[in-house]
């Protein structure tokens, strides 16, 4: 016989049951999602431009003391 | 050859090294004094006073014998190859314990390390682990790992931080970093091999248009391509670049458990050195933690229009433990005056780290500049539900996600179903987490919040990386076989942090 030691699905079951499960998917949520898309393609581009600077210098300094 | 082998206190270890150097190197008296009060006292002076010794010699060291064979043996004048091994135990020790079954569990307990001393006059000390335990001051957490060796014929292992003096010939400060690094990694984890200095100037020859010996040094660049080659992910910061978020960068790989490569400049020094850990924060330092001033525009005015103080625990300005081949092990130092120690040598004077590289895990695509970005951003949106003038203090790491579920499974001051939840989703190799607390829980060593992100998606869209969030009641996470998030309430309270990426030795 085996035993099922997993409780995911009954915590979930239950919240469901309870009818607490909140889909983020309302038009508010969307344009959560859509801000945060954009702003983390700015960062994103910033951070390309960080990352190439820092290898390009890193060539020039040498390290011996 | 026979191997002579000595135990000796430390009221007695000056006379027995000055004989050793004489004997085993073929020098006069005055250069071993020499050689002991420049290079190789200060060594031990940080060791407990009540540490016995056992000297070994001569000692076939792998790494110099390395280096002889490729190198010093070319010279003209001959070069002795051997070493003189001196092995570390605190407290008293006796030769018998050595012969007797029934002591090897005390021998093991009392076995704190061992130094290696090399015939390559002024530079003495090699190969040498040593354990924390044995230091007067051990106040830090920081990276070790497992070595095994042979003492008197007895296996032994201790944990610490590989570290070395460089030759100044065949190893500058760059070779015995990208060493002393290869050497952490290859004790540590089964995917990375030890290197020799031979296999690090091997490697290197491929892509430098000059000799490597007698070397001159290596350009961050190449020490990053050498740790590439030898399998990991490594990834370059500049302080030039990141500016105000540099030092806080550094702090999240090193409270990640990374082990730094580090640069260290003024007009005419240029050095390297490992990054390996720190001080814990006292509470002052913690109470002295200033608000974070997000250097993105848009996302200052976000956490300003709602008054939110936001303070991030890699901002905590507290001493780091550094490996520097130019002193000995386990250095610590604030991170704006990485040359203290070297005062007052006006050389040193204003010293700034320049760049480091994070030898990361090859699929660790999310660097920490991108998780953190993403984890401010998500922590100001309206799922979140952070309400006006709230204070929050914010701690992100690097973690395996082994790690991260073998801790939390017997952690029993988190929420069960909150556990469960997190234990029972699949996660990848390595997660970022951060941790979200107040001054006056994390002083406690407590949280009362987490978000958990995959480390192998780059991708930040449509919050591609995250796994799950607990805050202020509420448990989000994607749908099941879905890419639409759900929320719903789960109180997850305070619970104890994850302090398992660096040890403590406090």
């Amino acid at each position: 016989m085996t035993e099922t030691i997993s409780n995911s699905d009954k915590i979930i079951r239950r919240l469901q049951d309870e009818g607490k499960i909140e889909s983020l998917d309302k038009q508010e949520d969307l344009d959560a999602i859509i801000e945060m898309n954009e702003e983390m393609e700015i960062v994103s581009r910033e951070y390309q431009i960080k990352d190439k600077n820092s290898q390009i210098s890193a060539s020039t300094v040498i390290l011996t003391d | 050859m026979q191997i002579k082998i000595e135990l000796c206190s430390k009221n007695d270890l000056e006379q027995v090294i000055l004989d050793k150097l004489q004997k085993t190197f073929n020098i006069t008296l005055d250069i071993a004094r020499r050689l002991y009060s420049k290079s190789i006292i200060k060594h031990f002076e940080q060791l407990e006073d009540d540490t016995s010794f056992i000297f070994e010699a001569p000692y076939v060291d792998k790494v110099y014998r390395d280096s002889y064979y490729n190198y010093f043996s070319s010279k003209n004048r001959p070069y002795k190859r051997d070493g003189i091994r001196i092995s570390i135990f605190k407290g008293l020790i006796a030769a018998e314990e050595f012969r007797d079954n029934n002591k090897r569990k005390e021998l093991l307990e009392k076995f704190m390390g061992f130094i290696v001393l090399r015939p390559t006059d002024p530079n003495l000390i090699g190969r040498s682990v040593i354990s924390p335990n044995v230091l007067k001051n051990k106040n830090f957490e920081i990276c070790v790992t497992n070595i095994r060796t042979t003492v008197n014929s007895i296996k032994l292992n201790v944990e610490g931080f590989p570290h070395s003096s460089q030759d100044s010939e065949t190893i500058s400060c760059a070779e015995t970093t990208i060493w002393s690094l290869m050497e952490y990694f290859s004790n540590r984890y089964a995917e990375y091999k030890s290197q020799l200095p031979s296999e690090i100037i091997q490697t290197l020859n491929r892509v430098s248009s000059e000799r490597q010996v007698p070397s001159k040094g290596l350009n961050i660049q190449q020490i990053s391509y050498a740790l590439r080659e030898f399998g990991l992910g490594t990834k370059i910061y500049s302080r030039a670049e990141y500016g105000n978020i540099f030092e806080n960068l550094l702090s999240c790989y090193v409270e990640s458990g990374i082990p730094l490569v580090i640069a260290m400049q003024n007009s005419t020094i240029g050095h390297a050195l490992l990054c390996i850990g720190h001080e814990p924060p006292t509470e002052d330092q913690i109470d002295n933690l200033q608000r974070k001033v997000f250097t993105n525009t848009r996302l200052r005015d976000k956490y300003n229009a709602k008054n939110i103080i936001v303070y991030d625990y890699n901002d905590i300005n507290e001493k780091y433990v550094f490996i520097d081949d130019n002193h000995p092990v386990y250095q610590t130092n604030f991170l704006n005056s990485p040359s203290a120690n070297y005062l007052p040598d006006p050389a040193w004077n204003n010293c700034q780290i320049t760049y480091f590289i994070a030898p990361l895990y090859t699929k660790v695509y999310l660097d920490a500049f991108m998780a953190q970005s993403y984890i401010y951003q998500f922590l100001i949106t309206p799922w979140i539900d952070l309400t006006d003038n709230t204070e929050i203090l914010v701690k992100i790491f690097l973690t395996s996600g082994r790690s991260f579920k073998d801790w939390l499974a017997t952690n029993s001051s988190f929420n069960n179903d909150v556990k469960d939840l997190i234990l029972e989703t699949a996660i990848p190799k390595f997660i970022w987490i951060a941790e979200l607390s107040t001054k006056a829980l994390i002083k406690q060593n407590k949280g009362n919040g987490i978000i958990v992100l995959d480390a192998t998606e780059a991708n930040t869209l449509d919050n591609k990386p995250l796994i799950m969030a607990s805050y202020k009641g509420n448990y989000i996470r994607f749908a099941p076989n879905s890419t639409k998030l759900e929320k719903f309430p789960l109180p997850l309270g305070d619970f104890s942090i994850y302090q398992n990426n660096l040890k403590s030795f406090i």
